[in-house]
Formats: structure tokens, sequence, C-alpha cells
């Protein structure tokens, strides 16, 4: 049974690698051959994978431990749910659902209509290039369907820290995130050879390249969310490589999708938009690269191959080297100057443009200079967090300032003092509330008080600006997924510092029958017990939270352990209330009486996650309005 | 020189400037925040970096655990050859054990003590810190493969 099942997988594989030959012929010259065409092609290279991708978790639904990848990511004890989401839990089986959301976006673009069919086939070809390059990567170097001589009784089980239901949709969303910019690169490449960037082009680019970027954001929010309730840490953002690896191309994007509105709405910067999504995509690859080579020691690592991160490291180079050639040969064609005022919402969405790239490049330095060090000095080193808050921090104000007022102005020249003079409630409301703020929490540093004032000046600006009346006084709504995003994004700056300067902890030790204050709370240590359950054995605390003598909740922090593979976690127990969650984690150290409680207050995290929520649904909405109503005026 | 040039001059020369100033700022910037990793052989042999934050790593030597309240504990990082004293003040991690891989953060006071503020968590039993492994391949004491 296991060697059909080893014969069809591999051979889907393979019919995916020819169909995908094929359609990539069609960038030369689609004459070649006109049956099958781009269609057919398209559906043999989705079913292709889809089937086996289909056949990996049939694989790991049944424990079939005549293959390798099931053997050593798998166990027979393992909740169904986590045999399911095993399937991406490791390097292999993510790559084939990388590949699969590749193929998936291939075919959605090849259905889409009013394209002219040359420029739909480039873009299709380009794409097949991609595809047949991953497959083959696939295929010859990380091959899910690899059979074991031996007759295993079960399995080694998946790193046990793995075991969590967000981590079933986390990868599955980041990855339609990342992919979602392979399309937007095979457009950037057609608009090239096709020598056609325009509005047009914009208009078709522009769902796709919304709905990518809202992908990202929400798999980067749920990692985040995953790392703050899973590491027991209580934070939600270390900077560390794999996290900053995921918001390089997210920070790209972000000034590509403002690229994107302004070539449909004014037809100018051509080459820049173009750059933009080259580089995304790049950074994508680049995000892969880094987190499944094994160069960065991280929980997502999952195997040291050097084979596979030289191929990476090669895809990477030669799709920056075919498209900056090309973009070398054929920008001159593409660009078409269209004049625009200097003080006008053209100018503040290209300085916001530079402020992101400056943003990037202090991301991209701190996450490359340890790896060139250990790689060039042979000395390692760690670049701490201070250093991106310290540098991020001042050009967050100047890039809030912009975000709240370039929507205010108009695409000619417009009069700054005038605009000012118009929104002066607005400016002395935000002054009083951020008054009232830095007066209430004794916030005294400058640069956190800016950036609370322009994140409120921008959430309220953001907010009144989506709810207008028009001369007959109804009601209508502009630019809601521009609002709900920017609003989003101000109520995020504002969580994020007041969460850094709020934040308290408290450590103890604690015996059964204790009390622990933390603030106005106090924890009664109610018992201890052992819990058992089918793939873990765990020791459950009771905390009693009391407030005034009052029972308010009770706390479980738990520690696991795992058998398959033996591990130790720590599972913290979190109340979320709207202003500010109470978090505690518990540890047992060797050899001791008591355990150990670390208990956090962490304020306005609940609004953090709904300003990321803004932020997501902002995106969607923008991605699925056909007409962007940019500019309403 | 025609108008249009010089006017382009000037601004790409402004550019530039402002570009070698950013990133004149982000480098010095990333160089106060940068945290070494030593093994304790090297740290011995670099007793001017008293003082400064940085990463100690090795193996927790035997018998070292001693704590002198509940939450104050004291422990010894060799790499085989040489070893250093640590205090840690806090929480240790659920897989801290003698005589497997540690990694802490911290300052080396100019006692010879080492002052951890952090110990980095570790994600399973059987995982060792690269930076620990180099470390015992540096003193020979590595081995595994």
């Amino acid at each position: 049974m296991s060697l059909y099942i080893f014969y069809i997988s591999n051979f889907l594989l393979l019919l995916c690698l020819t169909a995908s030959l094929m359609q990539s012929s069609k960038i030369i010259n689609n004459k070649i051959f006109t049956r099958p065409g781009v269609m057919m092609l398209a559906s043999v290279q989705l079913i292709s994978i889809l089937l086996s991708f289909l056949i990996l978790i049939y694989l790991f639904l049944i424990s079939d431990f005549n293959f390798d990848l099931v053997y050593f990511n798998s166990h027979s004890k393992k909740p169904l749910i986590y045999k399911f989401s095993g399937v991406w839990g490791n390097h292999e089986g993510s790559m084939l659902l990388w590949i699969l959301i590749l193929v998936l976006f291939n075919f959605l673009f090849a259905l889409s209509k009013r394209i002219s069919e040359r420029f739909k086939d480039i873009t299709v070809a380009v794409q097949s290039i991609m595809i047949f390059g991953f497959v083959a990567f696939l295929f010859f170097l990380s091959n899910p369907f690899v059979l074991n001589q031996n007759n295993f009784f079960d399995g080694i089980g998946l790193n046990p820290i793995l075991q969590d239901p967000l981590l079933a949709i986390h990868p599955p969303v980041l990855y339609v995130g990342y992919v979602g910019f392979s399309l937007v690169f095979s457009l950037a490449i057609a608009g090239l050879i096709t020598k056609e960037v325009d509005q047009q082009w914009a208009s078709i680019v522009k769902p796709w390249v919304f709905s990518a970027w809202a992908f990202l954001t929400a798999g980067i929010a749920l990692g985040s969310f995953w790392a703050y309730y899973e590491l027991g840490w209580g934070g939600y953002w270390f900077w560390d490589p794999v996290e900053n690896a995921s918001l390089m191309p997210w920070i790209a994007a972000t000034a590509l999708i403002h690229c994107v509105l302004m070539l449909q709405k004014r037809n100018v910067m051509q080459s820049w938009t173009i750059i933009l999504a080259i580089l995304t995509f790049s950074l994508s690859l680049v995000g892969t690269f880094l987190v499944r080579s094994g160069i960065l020691n991280s929980v997502h690592t999952f195997a040291s191959d050097p084979g596979r991160g030289l191929f990476i490291l090669l895809f990477i180079f030669l799709i920056l080297a075919f498209s900056f050639s090309l973009f070398a040969y054929n920008s001159e064609k593409i660009n078409k100057t269209s004049s625009m005022g200097l003080i006008s919402r053209g100018t503040g969405i290209q300085v916001n443009n530079w402020l992101l790239i400056t943003i990037l490049t202090i991301v991209f330095l701190g996450t490359m200079y340890p790896l060139a060090t250990d790689l060039l000095l042979n000395k390692s080193l760690t670049v701490g967090p201070k250093y991106y808050s310290t540098t991020i921090a001042p050009i967050i104000i100047l890039f809030l300032f912009f975000m709240f007022i370039s929507p205010r102005l108009g695409w000619n020249d417009t009069k700054l003092y005038k605009i000012i003079i118009q929104l002066r409630y607005l400016i002395i409301t935000s002054l009083t509330i951020t008054l009232i703020i830095s007066l209430y929490f004794e916030l005294f540093n400058l640069t956190e008080i800016l950036i609370i004032f322009f994140s409120v000046l921008l959430i309220i600006s953001s907010m009144t600006a989506s709810i207008n009346f028009n001369k007959q006084n109804i009601l209508v709504r502009t630019n809601l997924g521009q609002n709900l995003a920017h609003a989003g994004f101000g109520i995020l700056m504002m969580a994020v510092v007041s969460n850094a300067v709020y934040s308290e902890e408290r450590i103890y030790n604690a015996k059964v029958g204790d009390n622990l204050q933390l603030q106005k709370y106090i924890f009664s240590f109610d018992k201890i017990e052992q819990v058992e359950e089918s793939n873990y054995n765990s020791l459950k605390a009771y905390f009693q939270m009391k407030k005034n003598g009052k029972l308010i909740d009770t706390f479980t922090p738990e520690i696991r352990f795992y058998s398959n593979p033996p591990t130790i976690t720590s599972e913290a127990s979190i109340l979320h209330k709207f202003f500010s969650d109470i978090y505690l984690v518990m540890n047992v150290p060797q050899d001791q009486q008591s355990i150990s409680v670390r208990m956090h207050i962490k304020p306005f995290m609940t609004i953090l996650w709904l300003g990321t929520l803004m932020i997501i649904i902002g995106g969607i909405v923008s991605a699925s309005i056909r007409i962007g109503r940019f500019d309403e005026k | 020189m025609t108008s249009l040039v010089k006017s382009r001059l000037i601004k790409f020369l402004l550019s530039l400037i402002i570009v070698l100033i950013a990133v004149l700022i982000i480098i010095f910037n990333l160089r106060d925040n940068i945290i070494y990793f030593y093994g304790p052989t090297e740290l011995l042999k670099n007793s001017d970096k008293q003082g400064q934050i940085m990463r100690l790593g090795g193996l927790v030597s035997v018998d070292s655990v001693q704590n002198e309240t509940d939450s104050i504990f004291y422990f010894s990082i060799t790499d085989g050859d040489n070893e250093i004293e640590v205090k840690y003040e806090g929480i240790l991690p659920n897989l801290f054990a003698e005589d497997k891989g540690v990694v802490v953060e911290g300052v080396y006071m100019n006692d010879g003590r080492f002052i951890a503020n952090k110990v980095l968590a570790k994600h399973d039993e059987n995982y060792m810190p690269p930076e620990v492994i180099e470390t015992l391949k540096k003193s020979g004491k590595w081995q595994g493969e």
C-alpha cells in the first residue's frame, strides 16, 4: 500500500513539474503550442499538488510510519488535530503547503476575466517558472514522500511547543500572505515585459496585493499572539530574527499598497512601484530562507541542511538578477511623468514611503549584522531589542504625522495652514486627551508623549473622516478600508507604547496556602494537582484571584511533561480584560519544594489585538472594493 | 552647467547627505546595543569587557547550583577548562539542570563574578544552543558529532 502511495505521489509532483515547464514556455511565445491552454495547464498544476497534499494529510492521519516524514514528525497517540496540523509542522510538509498556495494563486489568476490574453499568459508563465523551481526543490531536495526500510512501530512526535490550535492556522495564513506577493511579482514582471505599467495595471494588481497584505498582517499577528500565550515570557514581540523576517516583507508591502493606489489614481511612480513589488517578494523569499535554512536557531527551524538554504539563496539571487536587468532594460519605457503638487497627498505618501524604507533598513541591519559577523568573523553576538525601539520610535512619530495629514491634503498643491485651521478642533481635542493621559499615567518621556499624541490625532481623524455627510445630509461612507486600517494603526501604536511603559511583573516562590499580591489583587494558592492527558502529563496549579475579598477568577497555570519527544512546557494562564491582561506562568526548578510563579499585568493587550484586527479588516475591505475611492474629492 | 543639471545635482547631493546621516545614526545605535557572546575561557581572556552587558554560555557545572533564598541562585558555567560563577535572581527555566547547556545574559563584574539578569529559555531537552556547542568545540569537550 505504502509503495503505491509512494509512486502515485511522486508521479503527481513530476506531473506538476511538466505542466509548469509547458506553462513557462509561454513567456517567450504563446504560439509554440496552443493546446493544452493556460487554463488547462493551471488546472493540472493545481490538481496534482492538491492531490499530493491530500495524500500527505492522509498519511499523517493514518500514521503511516513507513514514510520518513510521518515517522519523524508524528506519533500515533497525538490528538487528531495535531496529526493534521503536523502536516505543515515540518520542513517538507510546509514547503508542499507553500507550493499549494503558489499554484492556487496561479489558478485563481488564470480564472480572472477582462485581462488581455498576452498579459495573462506572461503572468501565468512567470508564476509557473517559480512553481517549477519550488516543485523541483521539493522533489529533489526535500521530498515529503520518502519511504524508509524499517517497520517503525511508532513515530518520534511533533515538538510539543508546536502542538497548539493556533499553530494549525498560523503557517497557512502567513504563507497565503508571503505567496500572494509571488503573484504581485509575476504581475510586475509581466508589466515590465509588456511595458504596460499604468492605471489599468494598478487596478489588476490592487485586489491581489491588498489581500496578500491582509493575510500577511494576520499571519504575523497570529504568530505574535501565539508567542504571547505559549512561550510564557509575557511578551508579544521579541525582535527575534524570525519575527523580523516576516516584518520586513510587511513593511515593504505596506509601502507597495500605497504606491499601487497612487499609480491607479494619478499614474505616477511606475518604476518605484515595480521596485517595491520585486523587493516585497524577495523579502518574502529571504524570510523563508532565513527561517528554513537553519541559520537562525529558533522553534521555526525544522532542519538544518545547507543544500536547502543554498537553493533558496540561489533562487533569490536569480530572481533579483533577472528582474533587475529586465527593469534596467525597460524602466525608461514605463515611466510617464505627471505633475504633483509639493504640499499634496502624493508627497505625504512619498515621504512615508521613505520612512518605511528607513525602518526596513533598520530591521534589516539589525537582523543581518549578527549573521554577517557569525559567518565572516566567527563571532556570535545578538542585537538588543533596545536598538529597534530607540531607532524606530522617532521615525514612527513622523510617520504618524504624515499618516494623519496626507489624506487631508488634496492631490494638487494645498495650503498647509488652511488645513490646520480647518482641523483646529481635532488638534485641540487630541492635545487635551494626550494631556489627560500623560498626567494620569505620569508620562514624562517626550517620544512617548508625541507617539500618543499623533496616534490619538490619527485615530480621531480617521474615524471622523469615515463619517461624511453629503449636501443632502445623507451619510456617505468614504474610504472605509483606509480609515479603518489607519485608525487601527494608531490604536496599535498607542497600545504598544502604553504596554511598554505600564507592564508590571512580580516573581514569587509559592507553597499551597500562600497569598500573593499583585497591585490590588490577591492570589491565593489553592492546590496543585497532577493531570493525565493522552499525550502529556501535567502539573496544574490553582490560584484564586480576589479583589477586596471578592473572588474574581481562578487561574490555572500548568507545566506539561511531554514524552514524545520528551519536553517540558509552561502553559500560561491569562485573564483578558479590556484594559489589561493578567498573566500567570509557573516553573518548577529542579530539587525545589516550592514552585516559582511569575505574574504580569499587561495593560492594553486586548486593545493592541483590536487595533491589529482593524488593520486586517481594513486591508480586506480595500481588497474587495473594486473601484478604490482613494480620491473622493 | 544648465539650471536643470544644477538642481538635479543639488537634489542628489542633499539626499546623499540625508541618507549618510541616517545610516550613521543607525550604525552607532546598532553598536551601542550589541550583546556579545562568550564562553568562560574567552571571557577570562577578555577581562577588559567587565561592566558590559553580554551573554555567557556553556554547561552548568555539576554540584554547583546553590540557592541563597528561594529566588537567588548561584551556579557555575563551564566549558571544561575554565568556569565562571554566576549569580542570578529570578525564576530558573524548567529545563535548567546541571551538566546541561545554558546561556545567561548579564554583566561580568570586576570581582570575576557574572551577575545574570536573564537565563535564556530552551525549547526542548536535547536542544543545545549553537554558541554553547561552538564553545565546547573550542575547548575540545564537545561529544556530539
